[in-house]
Order: structure tokens, then C-alpha cells, then sequence
């Protein structure tokens, strides 16, 4: 009988003790049952778990993250998308110009008096701008050249050889002017500069080196430089104190060829790293290029930990190669100690990265206790989880904006990506050369179809290459009509006429092919809806969808293709060089479009010289009106992404008197919400605003 | 007894010499060389085929191979490709993670499976036994990940209550009884989902066992001695029939952790089965063929309690 | 039937004389679970054979990979938007019985398809495992108590190693069969040592009989966590669906293996048999002539249990990201990308979740009568 009753006491009292525990759970209304610790933790998801917590080191979005939590940069962005100080201060932006005289002309010294007679005698415009004219004694240069194979089949090769300068003019400016030694040349002539770099290379290079070298010697040179003052209040997370030692060496580790960073082609510009100061950084650059700036938003090392002194030590407790340890073997990737507001603490691989408030922060301690990021590769257990209130943040699906839009127990911020999705068409086929052609491609195009049935209306027309919510992006530029009947009269303008449901021009059909990469559902759909709308003018599109790998190998790194559907994504710097200018239509180069316009050209360049905002935007807007003008794309719409908070999260302000107050979170005038992050808290029921 | 043990023993560590050379040529599935494996995989780059060639010494002949992976197994040496962590470690990490489902999904088969089985047996053809039978091959049949599903959006859409994960994070400061609790609601749905094939699958066993033993002489001679009704089955038939169900331990076993691999992904539980999937995705070879081995020492180890309980309790099996 | 004789020598005296598939069909006609199993069954057949017919082809019928953008995330029964959709991209039906997917393809003409690929998976898995486990299990039951020599032994643990040694660059589709047939031609030598008359001692001494050896293989087998194995086999090879039907089939052969041999050892011991051999039958004979056709009802019973569990197993595979690649769809992934849409659309998880549930409980009720109807004690009365 025991054993009969057993039998049913025992399963029923294991399903008591299961089931009675969920009165004791935390809710998503009453998250603060039995504890009420979780109003002072953040807790994000994330899909895949981070790789390594290295500023210099980390190439994917989760390591990114946590990084910005545990470093600062010198600089970021503020709520208008312009820089601010950080760990600097203040900075300050000069140049120094250097120019070789003509080997047969007046000689530097003379050159030298010359400029500072003009200068100190104002007779020219830009004397106030000059700060000092000196002599630059004669340097030698230490180059490194790569040279394509000549012949397929043979190895690409590297050449090193040094430049010989002879003594060179320097003149220091107040601000970066690239168009300065344009004005000198009115005061000095033309014959004052040496115009042949033959000289200052060595003897004996071959044919082929000396003509790749020529390109190399800087007869003129701009060196912009940067001043950086520093914060002297700071310390790493371990009490030692920053100072520009660590500025240099961040900059120094990046550098560092052993390191592999991913972060060397921003900082190669940069010709010097100096520290006059305790608190002050020099940057020198080798040439003029603005965007270098945004770099410095870059997070600093701590160089005590990770000099060579301490890797050595590092390397030897753990009994491994001195000569093979670099900073990639260092613990310090899974354990980073950094200024930031938050402190790490643990990192459980595929579960969760911890990190704990740094009270001692320079801009005051945030009001979070713990920053931590839970690995939940699949989305729609993310979904749940955010429901259920154990994850504080959410990035919704196109196809769930709608519902979630109205849910009162969210709070919701949306805004557009960064970047854009087109079509692009190869320029140096028949029927794109023609921009007519292109024109009507384009207005035949219904965008708004593709922004309904492609994206749930979740996404926004763009009419040009720079972030939209940015500057230097042109609003003033129309977009063009959507009009399959203009783009018909357009097609006839340029010679295509109808015959029997074709188009034909000395009788070839139009037709060609558009490509675009295999899993990526979006732009599978939009390739059907282009398709369609191409045929109802006429033009006969055929679609092909190749793996990623073969897409780049066989049709755009080989540049043999006739339309491709892609995106770009892009950095806030308005430097658009690689993506259009005509230098860059080779293989392998991402113009591979082939757009070449020499108005283009030159206001890329300029824009990427110009170190003055307003004259900048001035650039990039008619730079936007001759692009879009020139149609070498379809620009086809801008994403926008939603995000979705926990209503109960606030951001908590001291008001006046010391008095803390609650006010909801508003994002930036460019979309940004956590742009208050650190002052954001959780209470413990939905509140309620004045208004 | 002595002599039983080792034999049992000698031919389990047979059976899993076996399984350390199959875990380990699985990987040599892959079409062409090894080394090579997959070149249009952007994920696998050159520096990710030199490691690849270090951990396997692909330079070597294959006994070599793998006689030096399961060395450095062994040793700690072994380092997973993704983090560079010592496999030894992250399993055993996982593992304990697991080791509460693994629990708690056993005692729960074992539990309720003999309520639902004897019943059914002793009114064969009933409508319990034809309830129970149905509601055994419904479950065994149900997919488990949209049960899982299911369950969760039924819980959590209901209630708004965490389900996923293994605690509710917040938690650490509060009073054990909450915490505590916590980590056991956490435990339901996933120990459930994970049990309920196996509780299917044994109530359904114990029913044919139990109909077996009924029918036999013996209960029919208790019966004619007129003993209680009860203690006819529950005592002398249910003693009887239970001997087989020792082997049906380590039996279940394998079910379990393999359920694990899906299971523990739709929980986000951060256990062995997800270890191991996220270790296939990343191709973590070290990981991935090392997971294989110590599922299969955990069975060895269930069915090898197993063997020798048998005996234990049943002294006619002397070998 | 060629063994009338079989019926009269079991438990119960039948009132009439029945062969055993009379038996058995009588037994699952009064199961009523068994016989609802075998309706669903047929229909589920005919279902993939319109599948089959329906979606194959350049230009098929039911299409299941037609994108209607306009049409997207439709529920089930909804009428097709005829403004924005292409009258030739028109559902055949006129509506979408089952709704459609994110890309307004038609779920109904894609479980068709599914339903195609279930039953291949399913039969084809099942096909390669009975292969696999009537051939083990007949040898382990036949051959059970017949001892291995030390030299055979040998024979069977060198020659492999030495082939390891010896191609250890071999890519495995060659290697494999290579291994398989060192196995078997050392084992071959070894009896052709031991049966010399100077090697005559080794006779004295056997190490191991075949069903030692048998054991030891279905330990390995059931050590593994079969899920995990086939995870591990299908992300290392390329995605195919033949190497999802072949990984399933090989780890599958437990089952069958054990049925057959359990079913030969019982055949072996019934008179007829030992009448067989005492008149002097060859052991081919006895096998092809009366143990096969005798063992095919536990081969059945297997095959009912195999095929469910090959379609769960691909489903899963699916739900992870190994089964069956797109743009086919099968159960397992039309399920597995409706997943994301679970709050959106939750029939895209739920009309291919529970066709996978009704199909293979049907098989499994199905099973289970035919169990009951071979092994008559466990029948509900």
C-alpha cells in the first residue's frame, strides 16, 4: 500500500515544488520582486558573443559595444553629430607647409626673407595666417612602395628606398588652407618651385620602381597638425593615471605591424605621435586629410599593462615564446581595463559579458550599478526575453514595427541607418553610358512600391551618397519623378525605339542583366519588383543571385557586370574618394561602376582636404547635385530601424537644489536615444510625465 | 560479482576506444583534405587553417593524429578555436550547467512515468490505457521545438514571466527563497520539454512490463491466495516488472543530451547542447569532437551504473 | 504463405487456421488507433504523390517558390490582393489555404512540396538503415554463437590500421569503403590461417563470438546522442539533402538490427527449422527461403518506427539551420523560417508543426498496432 501511495505522493509533490516556484519570479510589471537590484542593471542582447575586448583589436558589433562602455575616446560626437571633447579638452588645428626652391633657383634662404618680408609687411592677404617661416633642413624619407605583378603569374612585390630632401621652406598657418600654396606661387612665381622629383631619388632603381616613386616624393607638402590637451583628472579603472604616454602608445599599437589591427589604414595618414606635455599630444599628419580627425574618437589603451615590459612579463608567467607574444595573446582582451564609466568584471563566453559602474568616472559616476550583455543568438528568444523584462532593449523587424508601434509597455525611438541601398549600373557598357538611359531606368522605378512591399513602409527615399541625417547630405535635391512615360519619351530621346514590345537601337535589343548576392531576402524581393516595373517599358532584365564570395570574385572585383543591386554602409566622414572618384574604377577598387567626372573628382578631393565645416558642406552639397545629376545609380531608399525600451526606463536628472528628477528619454535631433545612456534608470512602474 | 564488474567494465572502455576514433574521423567527412575544408567558407581563412593544421598535426599520419589530439585533451593542453580557452574547462563549465536539466528532466521521466504506466496496465484496454497510450505517441510524435514554443508563448504571453535562460538576472541579492526559486521555475519548461519524450516512452514500458508480469503464474497464485488486490500488483507484480527499467537508466540518457542541442537553444540555457551547436556554427573542431566524446563517456557511465545495479537487484543474472 | 504449418504451434489453439498475415491483419483491423493511423498514412502518401506531381517540374502547377511581395505573411483562407499581383502569379486555388510566407510565397503549395521531401527523407533514411541493420542483425542472429579465432581477429584489427597508416591522405569517400574491405579481407585471411592444418591451435583458442562483437557495436551506436552525431556529420559535410538521408539512415541501424536478430534467434529454435536443416539445407536456403520472409513483419514494425523518426530528426535539423537547403522546402524549414514570424504569422510554425505531429503519430499508432498484432499479449482486450 506504502508503494501505491508513494507512487502518487511523489509526483505530485515534485510538481508542487515546480510549479509553486513561479510565485516567486520577477514579472515584467513587478521586476523588482524579492530584489530590487534589476532597476540598477542594464541588460542588452546580443546575437553572436564578442571576439575580443581590444579597442585597437575588435572587428564585430558586440566586442564594439562593450569596448565603448570601458574606454573613452579623446573625442566623439555630440547630439548634432559634431565632435566634442572626451578625454581631450580642447584641441587646436594648425599646419605646416613645406616647398623644395627649384635646384637652379633662388636658394631657400632667400625664399625664406622674401615670404617674411611680405608677411611682416602685410602686403600680402594671408599674412596674419602665417605664424613663422623657417628653413627645414635637409631630411631623408624612408619609403616603401607595393608593386602589382607586371605579369600574371608573378608575385606582387614590395621596394623600400629613401628620399633625400634637400633643405625645404617651412611656413607654420594659423588654420589648414589648402589652397595656400596656390597663393604663395602669386607672390613667389611659379619658378620658385621645384617641379622635377627625379633628383631626390636614389640611383639605380629600375625602370619600373622610379616610375611608382616619382609619385611618392612631395616637392610640397601640408603637414596638418593637432593639438590635443588632455584631461588630468583621469585614471584607468586600476587608479593609475592617464596622460598623452597612453595617447602615443594606443597610437603606437595600432601601428605595430605584429598587432594585425584592423585599425591601421585610419591612422597611416598620421606621419608623428608626440607628447611635449604631460597632458598635451602632438599629431603631425603627412598630408591633408580631414576625416583623419573623427579617428581620434578612437578608445585609448592603458599603456602600463600593455607595453612591451608588461607583455614580456605576461608572456614569461605563462611559460610562452617572447618573441611570439603580441598583444593578441594577451589576457588583457578578455579582461580590459580602460577611463570608462563602466568597470569590466566577467565574461562567461556565449552566456554573458558583466561589466560594474566606475565610481570614480570623470563625468561623474553613471546611475546604472552593472552593464551587462546576455549572447542570445536567436531573435525571437530575444523577442521573449524582452517581454518577459530580463532584456532591457529590443531592435525590432520591419514586419514588427506595426504592432509594436502602439504597445503601451514599450517606449519606441526609430530612426534611419546609416546608408543606402541602390542599384548600380556599370558605366562602361552600352546602353549605361548613356544618362538618359540610366535617368529613365531610374524614374521607371517605383521606390515607394519597394519601400511598402519590401520593407513595411520602413525605410525613406535618398537622392545621394552621404548619410542622410547629416550635414553634407543635400536636401534641396529633388528626387526624381516616378514616370514610366517620361522614362519611355527619355528611352526614345536616346535612339531606343519600340518594336514589337522590344526596344531596339541599331538592332540590339535592351536587355541586360542584374545581379545581386544570394541570401539576403530583401534584395531578392527588390530585384523581382525592378524587374517587373523594367518590363512594363520595355527593357528585358534577367536576374541572376550568386553566393557573396563569387558575387565580389567573378562580377564586381572583375568588374564584369551590367546592374547590381547592393548597399553601402557608411561612416559619419563625408570622404566619398574610394566609393567615387574616377582613380579608383579598377579592379578590385569599390568605384567599380566606373563613375568618372572630373567636377566630381575635384570636389572629392577638396572636400577631403578641407578642414573648415561650412566650406566643407559647401563641397559636399554640390558634389551630392552633379551625382545624383549623373544618375550612375539608382538610389533606392534609406532603412530605418526601431528600437524598443522597457517604459519604466527614465533618464534621471539632479535638478535644481540637488533634487533629483525623472524625465522621459528624447532622442537626439539625428535619432541617437542612448545619447543620455549614462544617466538613464529604471523604476520600479511605468512613470507618469507632466504633458 | 568481482569478476562481472570488470568485464562489463573492459567492454565499456572497448566501446569507447571505438567512440574516440569515430568522434574523431568525423571530421575527416569533409570532402578533400582537412586542411582545406571548405575554401569558399569566407569564415575560413588563413590563419584558421594553420591553427586547424597545429591542433590536428595534420603533418602527421592519422594514427598519430589521433593519438596526439586526445594527449592534449587529456593534458589541457586542447584549446578551443574560438577563444582559445582550454577545452577541459569550457565543458566542464557547460556541463555543470546542464548537470540541474539532466537532474530534474530524470527524476521527472522517473516520477511520473510509473503513475501513468501501472494503471494503464491493470485496466488494459480501458479508457485510461487508451488515454494514455494516445497522449504517450502525441507526445513522442510532437516536434519538440514547437511544443517548445508552444509552451513558452503560452507561459510567457500569459503570465509575462521569464522562461528562457537560467535565472532571472537581478536576482543574486534576494532573499535565497526567491533566488532559490528562481533557479527552480527556470528549470519547468525546459526539464519538461526534455522529459517528455522519455516519460512518453517509459509509461509506455512499464505498461507492457507490468501486463507481462500480470499475466504470469506467480500473480495469479498471490491472487488465489486471496491477498489484497493492491499488494498483489503493487508489491509482488510491480517488483517484479520493475527489474528491467535499472537498464532503462542509462538507456535514457542519450535522448536527453541530444535533446539538449535544441532544447537548451530555444531556452538560451547555456549549457552543454548549446555549447555544442554554437561550436558547430563556428566549425570549434576541438570542441565539437571533444562534446561528442563526453556524451558518450556520460552514457557509458549511466548504462555501466546500469549494468551493475541489474545485478545488484536481480541475483539471478550472474555472468 | 509457404509455413502454413506455423500458426498451429503457437500459444493459443485458433479456432480457425489462419497464417500469421491474416493474423496480424485481423488484430490491427480491430485497433481502432492503428487503423485511423493507416487512413492518415494513405492519405498522407497520396498527399506527397500530388506533392510530388504538383510541384516538380519548370513550370509547376502548385508553385511553391512564385514570390508575391504585394501578398506577404497572408493568413490561412485569404483571397490573393488581384490589384498588385501578376495574374499569372495567381494561386492555382484561388486563395491560399494556408496562408503565405514572408515573401508571399504560398505555405499550401510548399507543404506540398514538404510533404515530397518528408517521404523521401523518411523512406530513403529508412531504407539505408534497414539495409544496414538486416544485415548486422541477420549475421548476429545467425551467426551469433560462431567464435572468432585469434587470427581472424588479428586480421580484422591490422589490416584496417595499416590502411590508416598507410592512406591516411585519402579523402573519406574512398577511405571508408577502402577500410570496409581491408576489414573483411582480414578477416578472411584469418580463417583461411586458422583453417591450415599447422595453425590448428589457434582453433582451440576463439577470443570472441560474433554477437559478442554485435554488442559491442550497438553499445557504441547507443552511446552516442544520435542527434548530436548527425548535427556534427551534416555541418561537416556540404549541405545536400542525399547527405541528410544518408547520415540519418547509417545512425539509424540499431533498431532494425536488434528486431532481426531477436526474430532470428526465435525462428532458429521453431522445429521447422531444425526440420529444415536436419533434411540437410544449406544456410543460404534456410535464410533466403524461411528466415527472411519470416523476420519481414519485424522488419515492418522497424520500418514504422524509423521512418517518424527520420522525419523528426530532419525537422530538427531544419530548426537548426542543417536540413534540407533552401530554396527547397521541406516541413523542417518551412517551419524554421516562419520561427522569426512567430507573433506575426504563427502559422507558419504551426500548419508544418503539426503536420510533422500527424504524420508521425500516425505512423507510430500504426506501429504500435502492428506490434500488438506480432506480440498479442500487450493487445488491449
Amino acid at each position: 500500500m506504502t508503494i501505491k501511495r508513494l507512487l502518487v505522493f511523489l509526483p505530485l509533490l515534485v510538481t508542487v515544488i515546480l510549479l509553486q516556484s513561479y510565485f516567486w519570479v520577477p514579472t515584467f510589471s513587478d521586476q523588482v520582486k524579492g530584489s530590487d537590484r534589476r532597476l540598477s542593471q542594464y541588460i542588452s542582447g546580443s546575437i553572436g558573443d564578442a571576439q575580443i575586448l581590444n579597442p585597437i583589436l575588435h572587428a564585430d558589433t558586440t566586442s564594439g559595444a562593450i569596448v565603448e562602455q570601458v574606454f573613452d575616446g579623446l573625442i566623439d560626437r555630440d547630439k548634432n553629430l559634431r565632435f566634442r571633447g572626451r578625454l581631450a579638452t580642447s584641441w587646436r588645428i594648425y599646419e605646416e607647409t613645406f616647398f623644395a626652391p627649384r635646384p637652379d633657383g633662388p636658394t631657400a634662404e632667400a625664399l625664406r626673407d622674401l615670404i617674411r618680408a611680405a608677411v611682416s609687411a602685410k602686403s600680402v592677404p594671408w599674412a596674419n595666417e602665417v605664424t613663422g617661416v623657417e628653413i627645414a633642413a635637409a631630411a631623408s624619407e624612408k619609403v616603401s612602395i607595393f608593386l602589382p605583378p607586371a605579369k600574371k603569374g608573378q608575385k606582387p612585390r614590395r621596394e623600400a628606398f629613401t628620399l633625400a630632401y634637400p633643405a625645404r621652406v617651412k611656413v607654420t598657418l594659423k588654420s589648414v588652407d589648402q589652397d595656400f600654396f596656390k597663393k604663395l606661387i602669386i607672390l613667389l612665381g611659379q619658378d620658385a618651385f621645384a617641379d622635377d622629383p627625379a633628383p631626390y631619388l636614389p640611383e639605380g632603381l629600375d625602370e619600373r620602381v622610379k616610375k611608382a616613386a616619382l609619385g611618392r616624393v612631395n616637392l610640397t607638402e601640408h603637414n596638418p597638425v593637432i593639438i590635443f590637451k588632455l584631461r588630468q583628472d583621469v585614471r584607468f579603472h586600476d587608479g593609475h593615471e592617464f596622460d598623452s604616454g597612453d595617447v602615443r602608445f594606443t597610437y603606437e599599437s595600432i601601428m605595430n605591424p605584429r598587432n594585425l589591427s584592423p585599425r591601421v589604414p585610419d591612422f597611416e595618414p598620421i606621419k608623428t605621435v608626440e607628447t611635449p606635455a604631460r597632458f598635451t599630444v602632438k599629431v603631425t599628419y603627412k598630408r591633408l586629410y580631414s576625416p583623419a580627425f573623427g579617428t581620434w574618437g578612437m578608445q585609448i589603451l592603458p599603456e602600463h599593462l600593455l607595453n612591451k615590459k608588461a607583455l614580456e612579463a605576461e608572456a614569461r608567467s605563462l611559460g610562452r615564446d617572447l618573441k611570439k607574444f603580441t598583444m593578441r595573446d594577451s589576457g588583457f582582451n578578455r579582461s580590459p581595463l580602460g577611463t570608462g564609466a563602466f568597470k569590466f568584471k566577467e565574461w562567461q563566453s556565449d552566456e554573458l559579458i558583466r561589466l560594474v559602474r566606475n565610481d570614480d568616472y570623470w563625468e561623474g559616476p553613471a546611475k546604472y550599478n552593472e552593464y551587462i550583455m546576455r549572447i542570445i543568438p536567436d531573435p525571437l528568444t530575444q523577442e521573449m526575453a524582452f517581454y518577459a523584462g530580463t532584456v532591457d532593449s529590443y531592435g525590432a523587424g520591419t514586419h514588427q514595427v506595426e504592432r509594436l508601434r502602439n504597445d503601451p509597455r514599450f517606449q519606441v525611438f526609430s530612426g534611419l541607418s546609416f546608408g543606402f541601398t541602390y542599384i548600380g549600373y556599370n558605366l562602361r557598357r552600352e546602353p549605361f553610358k548613356d544618362v538618359r538611359v540610366r535617368r529613365a531606368l531610374s524614374m521607371a522605378v517605383d521606390t515607394r512600391k519597394i519601400h511598402k512591399f519590401v520593407l513595411y513602409g520602413e525605410a525613406e527615399n535618398i537622392t545621394g551618397p552621404f548619410v542622410k541625417q547629416s550635414e553634407h547630405y543635400n536636401k534641396l535635391v529633388k528626387p526624381l519623378p516616378h514616370d514610366p512615360k517620361g522614362a519611355e519619351r527619355l528611352l526614345h530621346e536616346a535612339g531606343w525605339k519600340k518594336a514589337g514590345g522590344k526596344l531596339v537601337k541599331d538592332g540590339k535589343q535592351l536587355a541586360f542583366k542584374l545581379v545581386t548576392n544570394n541570401g539576403n531576402e530583401s534584395r531578392k524581393a527588390i530585384s523581382q519588383v525592378v524587374q517587373d516595373a523594367w518590363k512594363r517599358i520595355g527593357v528585358k532584365v534577367s536576374l541572376d543571385r550568386v553566393e557573396w564570395a563569387v558575387f565580389l570574385q567573378k562580377y564586381i572585383n572583375a568588374l564584369n557586370f551590367d546592374a547590381v543591386i547592393l548597399g553601402w554602409r557608411l561612416g559619419l566622414e563625408p570622404d566619398l574618394y574610394q566609393i567615387w572618384h574616377s582613380s579608383q574604377t579598377n579592379p578590385h577598387q569599390l568605384n567599380f561602376v566606373g563613375y568618372k567626372n572630373s567636377k566630381a573628382d575635384d570636389l572629392i578631393i577638396k572636400i577631403r582636404q578641407e578642414y573648415d565645416l561650412k566650406k566643407q558642406v559647401g563641397f559636399a552639397h554640390r558634389l551630392h547635385e552633379i551625382i545624383y545629376r549623373d544618375q550612375p545609380y539608382t538610389f533606392l531608399y534609406v532603412g530605418k530601424w526601431t528600437a524598443l525600451l522597457d517604459k519604466k526606463i527614465v533618464v534621471a536628472e539632479k535638478g535644481a537644489g540637488g533634487k533629483s528628477s525623472y524625465r522621459k528619454i528624447h532622442p537626439t535631433p539625428t535619432g541617437n536615444y542612448t545619447y543620455d545612456f549614462r544617466k538613464w534608470l529604471k523604476l520600479p512602474v511605468n512613470p507618469r510625465f507632466e504633458g | 560479482m568481482t569478476a562481472y564488474i570488470i568485464r562489463t567494465a573492459f567492454f565499456k572502455i572497448i566501446t569507447l576506444v571505438i567512440i574516440s576514433i569515430i568522434s574523431f574521423l568525423i571530421i575527416h567527412l569533409a570532402p578533400g583534405q582537412p586542411s582545406q575544408i571548405d575554401p569558399l567558407n569566407p569564415r575560413f581563412r588563413k590563419e584558421d587553417i594553420a591553427r586547424y593544421r597545429a591542433a590536428f598535426d595534420l603533418d602527421k599520419p592519422l594514427w598519430k593524429q589521433y593519438y596526439l589530439f586526445y594527449k592534449k585533451l587529456g593534458s589541457g593542453e586542447l584549446k578551443s578555436f574560438k577563444d582559445n580557452q582550454p577545452v577541459l574547462g569550457k565543458i566542464w563549465r557547460r556541463f555543470m550547467n546542464s548537470l540541474p536539466l539532466f537532474v530534474v528532466g530524470t527524476i521527472l521521466t522517473w516520477c511520473l512515468s510509473f503513475p501513468m504506466g501501472i494503471p494503464a496496465a491493470l485496466n488494459r484496454g480501458g479508457i485510461y490505457d487508451r488515454t494514455t497510450t494516445f497522449l504517450s505517441y502525441f507526445f513522442i510524435s510532437f516536434p519538440g521545438f514547437v511544443l517548445a514554443y508552444l509552451l513558452i508563448l503560452g507561459v510567457a504571453g500569459m503570465f509575462e514571466v521569464p522562461v528562457l535562460g537560467m535565472r532571472t538576472f537581478g536576482q543574486e541579492t534576494a532573499p535565497t527563497l526567491y533566488w532559490l526559486n528562481d533557479r527552480v521555475w527556470h528549470l519547468v519548461l525546459p526539464s519538461l520539454l526534455g522529459a517528455i519524450g522519455g516519460i512518453a516512452f517509459l509509461s509506455r514500458y512499464v505498461r507492457v512490463q507490468m501486463i507481462e508480469v500480470i499475466d504470469s503464474d506467480f500473480v495469479r497464485t498471490a491472487h488465489s491466495k486471496g491477498l489484497d488486490e493492491n499488494t498483489v500488483y503493487y508489491v509482488h507484480a510491480l517488483r517484479n516488472a520493475a527489474l528491467p527499467f535499472v537498464t532503462m537508466f542509462g538507456l535514457l540518457i542519450p535522448a536527453l543530451i541530444g535533446g539538449s542541442v535544441i532544447i537548451e537553444n530555444i531556452f538560451a540555457w547555456p549549457g552543454m547542447g548549446r555549447m555544442a551547436f554554437e561550436a558547430i556554427l563556428a566549425r570549434d573542431y576541438p570542441i565539437v569532437i571533444s562534446l561528442n566524446f563526453f556524451a558518450a563517456i556520460l552514457v557509458l557511465i549511466g548504462t555501466f551504473i546500469s549494468d551493475i545495479l541489474l545485478v545488484i537487484v536481480d541475483p539471478r543474472i550472474r555472468l | 504463405m509457404t509455413i502454413g504449418t506455423d500458426a498451429l504451434q503457437g500459444d493459443e489453439f485458433a479456432e480457425e487456421i489462419l497464417t500469421p498475415w491474416q493474423r496480424i491483419g485481423r488484430s490491427l483491423l480491430q485497433d481502432r488507433f492503428a487503423m485511423w493511423g493507416a487512413v492518415v498514412l494513405v492519405f498522407f502518401f497520396a498527399l506527397a504523390i500530388v506533392g510530388w506531381w504538383g510541384t516538380s517540374g519548370d513550370d509547376p502547377y502548385f508553385s511553391p517558390s512564385t514570390i508575391r511581395l504585394p501578398d506577404r505573411l497572408k493568413p490561412p483562407m485569404a483571397k490573393p490582393n488581384l490589384e498588385d499581383v501578376a495574374p499569372g502569379k495567381l494561386p492555382p486555388l484561388g486563395i491560399y489555404p494556408f496562408g503565405t510566407d514572408e515573401l508571399g510565397r504560398d505555405v499550401f503549395a510548399r507543404m506540398l512540396e514538404g510533404s515530397k521531401f518528408a517521404m523521401a527523407v523518411g523512406f530513403v533514411a529508412v531504407g539505408i538503415s534497414m539495409i544496414l541493420g538486416v544485415f548486422l542483425g541477420g549475421i548476429a542472429g545467425f551467426h551469433g554463437n560462431k567464435h572468432i579465432g585469434p587470427a581472424s581477429l588479428l586480421g580484422a584489427i591490422l589490416f584496417p590500421v595499416a590502411g590508416g597508416f598507410l592512406f591516411s591522405e585519402i579523402s573519406w569517400w574512398i577511405l571508408f569503403p577502402l577500410e570496409g574491405a581491408l576489414l573483411f579481407i582480414g578477416v578472411v585471411l584469418g580463417m583461411w590461417v586458422e583453417s591450415l592444418p599447422a595453425f590448428g591451435f589457434l582453433k582451440q583458442h576463439p577470443i570472441v563470438n560474433v554477437d559478442t562483437i554485435f554488442i559491442v557495436l550497438v553499445d557504441v551506436q547507443l552511446s552516442f546522442p544520435t542527434f548530436f552525431l548527425i548535427l556534427t556529420a551534416i555541418a561537416v559535410l556540404p549541405p545536400s539533402i542525399w547527405n541528410i538521408m544518408v547520415v540519418i539512415g547509417i545512425t539509424g541501424w540499431v533498431g532494425p538490427a536488434r528486431f532481426v536478430r531477436a526474430e532470428i534467434l526465435s525462428l532458429r529454435e521453431r522445429p521447422f527449422i531444425e526440420a529444415a536443416r536436419a533434411i540437410g539445407a544449406k544456410d543460404m536456403r534456410l535464410i533466403i527461403i524461411h528466415l527472411v520472409p519470416n523476420s519481414l513483419a519485424a522488419v515492418l514494425v522497424s520500418v514504422t518506427i524509423g521512418v517518424p523518426l527520420a522525419i523528426l530528426s530532419e525537422a530538427g535539423l531544419s530548426f537548426l539551420g542543417f536540413g534540407v537547403p533552401p530554396p527547397d522546402a521541406s516541413w523542417g524549414n518551412i517551419l524554421s523560417d516562419g520561427r522569426k514570424f512567430l507573433f506575426d504569422a504563427p502559422w507558419l510554425m504551426f500548419i508544418p508543426g503539426f503536420a510533422i505531429l500527424i504524420v508521425v503519430l500516425a505512423f507510430n499508432l500504426f506501429g504500435e498496432g502492428l506490434r500488438d498484432a506480432l506480440n498479442p499479449r500487450t493487445r488491449p482486450e
